[in-house]
């Protein structure tokens, strides 16, 4: 076989492995396992809504984006659709109450659904941010001790 | 003493008809849908504030745009990034009025046609807009449905070269929002 055809052979094997691999590994890769992950930072409930409450963008800046884990006693659970909400109130606004409200990760809908109000419960999640009324973690699990 | 319990039985009735004004929801859906020759893109963001006084008309909206999810982590990920930037500007918001609001009877269950005007911000550029959706009311509750469409460049949202035929230059966006009367009483 001639040289020229090799390397054009090579080339053209190396670029069709790479679309593969760039598919797969890039434009297909998956969404980050939030349950899997450490937390960044670990706090209560109320010190992370205060946080926001006292300086949005100073709070923002260290926890958007970022898995967070946070104690506290839970107020209440909402069910909406497919969601399970664990949710913290330390405030009343204009929306009603106001606090730190969790999406919890669809696997953990029946477990969060049985626990009583005032329970003392450990979640982390990804934090999307705080939107003037509620700081909002999604993607929670239940941290176990 | 008459007197007294007459204020009073008036200012429980102000109170209430105060509290029975507005309607909230702390889960409304707004799904954004954006098609392509090359790629369709949706996303979903199921926790969406949004709140109504029907007296006044005054509606407003609060989306955090870290909450919407995109099939492909990909597309999220340059979504927050190189799109909104949702790190710098974290939240978008409309705040408005329905400027109909008294064709609507919250008495009445049926349909009712709502023309909405108000300022949208996103990315940080604010735009005046008006739009037309519907008001479901529904035995005391009001299930809201709008759809319309978004230019990117109207909110300085700019598309890479490299990658500007796999990207519609506006978005489809759908609300769809059931809220609830906000009873301050119960609270």
């Amino acid at each position: 076989m001639k040289t020229w055809i090799k390397i054009v052979s090579g080339l053209f094997l190396t670029g069709i492995i790479a679309a593969i691999l760039v598919y797969f590994f890039v434009y297909n890769k998956p969404h980050p396992d939030f349950e899997k992950m450490d937390a960044a930072y670990t706090l209560t409930a109320e010190d992370f809504y205060k946080t926001y409450v006292t300086n949005k963008a100073e709070a923002g800046n260290k926890y958007n984006g970022k898995v967070i884990a946070v104690t506290g006693k839970l107020t209440k659970t909402e069910t909406s659709d497919s969601l399970t909400v664990c949710v913290f109130v330390f405030n009343n606004g204009m929306f009603g109450d106001e606090g730190l409200r969790c999406t919890m990760l669809p696997g953990y809908g029946d477990q969060v659904r049985k626990l009583q109000p005032g329970s003392e419960v450990n979640l982390k999640g990804f934090c999307t941010g705080f939107n003037d009324t509620d700081v909002v973690l999604d993607k929670c699990s239940i941290v176990k001790k | 003493m008459k007197k007294l319990i007459i204020l009073i039985g008036c200012m429980l009735f102000l109170s209430f008809t105060v509290s029975a004004q507005k309607f909230i929801t702390k889960t409304g859906h707004i799904k954004f849908f954006s098609e392509s020759p090359l790629e369709k893109i949706e996303a979903h963001n199921r926790q969406v504030n949004a709140a109504l006084d029907v007296a006044t008309g005054d509606f407003v909206f609060k989306v955090l745009l870290k909450s919407f999810e995109f099939e492909k982590a990909l597309m999220q990920e340059h979504f927050n990034e190189n799109y909104v930037e949702s790190d710098k500007f974290p939240n978008a918001t409309f705040m408005g009025k329905v400027i109909n609001i008294k064709d609507v009877n919250i008495g009445k269950d049926g349909v009712y046609d709502v023309v909405v005007e108000g300022k949208l911000t996103i990315h940080g550029v604010t735009q005046q807009i008006s739009q037309k959706g519907s008001f479901e009311v529904k035995q005391g509750k009001i299930a809201v449905k709008a759809k319309f469409s978004i230019l990117l460049s109207d909110y300085g949202i700019k598309i890479p070269a490299a990658v500007a035929n796999n990207i519609s230059k506006s978005v489809e966006t759908s609300i769809d929002a059931n809220l609830d009367l906000f009873n301050q009483t119960s609270r």
